[in-house]
């Protein structure tokens, strides 16, 4: 089977004032990769014109380009507007769902969504107490479980998760642990555990590091901007060689 | 003089909330009268902004930006997994 060649970014937090700049870095992107992965927050405030310089920076590439949204994607409650207009300008936009890339006959399955936070075993919230904090763990729990039923249905031969949060701890290290539980949660991990998948792609953690694992083994990395001080990094599925 | 601690909890709050910044990244420290704002931003736009309203919501205290630009590289080697 042919090596699957998995370009990932996260946290690129566009405006007005990087109009033009996010797409210079990433001409002949096809040269190098089969596809494009962004996890969540493209924008800084969430806006209409933001999402705008989105859709202008992602839009019309030689490969496909699937992405999530991120918290500052959320910030002016404009998420549904933002995921249309992005898929109006064919980017694959998934919101606790999955999807199918062929790439010259081989079958990327893409699950994912947001994500949320909680914690990690151990150290994180539970679902008890006040409405607002059953609320905060539910939501976590019920993206978990969208995901989880995603992964299952993609019939592909490599799967991916997509997400804007962190499923480990791993990939935190650098980011003050007592910001952890906002960071992600270990509920995200489980399901993609349960189910399987060959790579676990997220951002959100500027200060964390690139690498780490899942407790079941699927190896997770860190795409924040920040993190990767790249336009984007390459990631080869299957194959020593892309 | 306010407690440091409670300066720094103001500044960190107005920087992730005020629509001029929304920066959650940006560490706060405040020693005496002195600021000082770490961290990393895209664009020198974004780091004035960061350092003007940092100096609003901390008025009188003397404000060190030490923020600096993430440079994105074009990108590097491929990882093999």
């Amino acid at each position: 089977m042919r090596e699957l060649r998995i370009a990932a970014v996260a946290d690129i937090h566009l405006g007005e004032d990087l109009r033009g700049h996010y797409r210079k870095k990433i001409e002949g992107i096809e040269r190098r990769a089969d596809v494009l992965l962004v996890g969540g927050d493209l924008t800084r405030h969430g806006t209409i014109p933001e999402a705008q310089v989105v859709a202008e920076e992602l839009s019309g590439l030689p490969i496909p380009v699937v992405a999530v949204l991120g918290n500052h994607d959320y910030h002016s409650d404009c998420d549904q507007e933002i995921i249309d207009l992005l898929r109006d300008a064919g980017i694959v936009v998934l919101d606790d769902e999955g999807t199918v890339v062929p790439i010259d006959g081989v079958r990327l399955g893409v699950a994912g969504g947001k994500g949320f936070g909680g914690g990690f075993a151990g150290k994180c919230a539970s679902e008890f107490g006040e409405p607002e904090t059953k609320a905060f763990v539910r939501h976590t729990k019920e993206i978990a479980e969208r995901w989880r039923r995603a992964l299952k249905e993609l019939d592909a031969d490599h799967k991916i998760v997509l997400s804007h949060y962190s499923p480990v701890k791993d990939t935190l290290m650098g980011e003050p642990p007592e910001i952890y539980p906002f960071l992600g949660s270990y509920m995200l991990a489980e399901a993609a555990d349960a189910e399987g998948a060959d790579l676990f792609i997220h951002g959100h953690a500027h200060a964390g590091t690139e690498k780490g694992v899942t407790p079941g083994g699927i190896r997770v990395r860190n795409v924040a901007l920040p993190v990767i001080k790249h336009a984007y990094t390459v990631y080869c599925l299957n194959g020593d060689h892309c | 003089m306010e407690t440091p601690h409670y300066v720094a909890a103001r500044v960190q709050r107005a920087l992730a909330e005020d629509d001029r910044t929304t920066e959650l990244g940006i560490r706060v420290d405040v020693r005496g009268e002195e600021v000082y704002l770490r961290g990393q931003v895209s664009c020198d736009e974004r780091r004035h902004q960061i350092e003007n309203v940092a100096r609003e919501a901390a008025p009188g205290l003397r404000v060190h930006n030490e923020i600096t630009l993430v440079e994105v590289r074009e990108p590097g080697e491929e990882e093999h997994l």
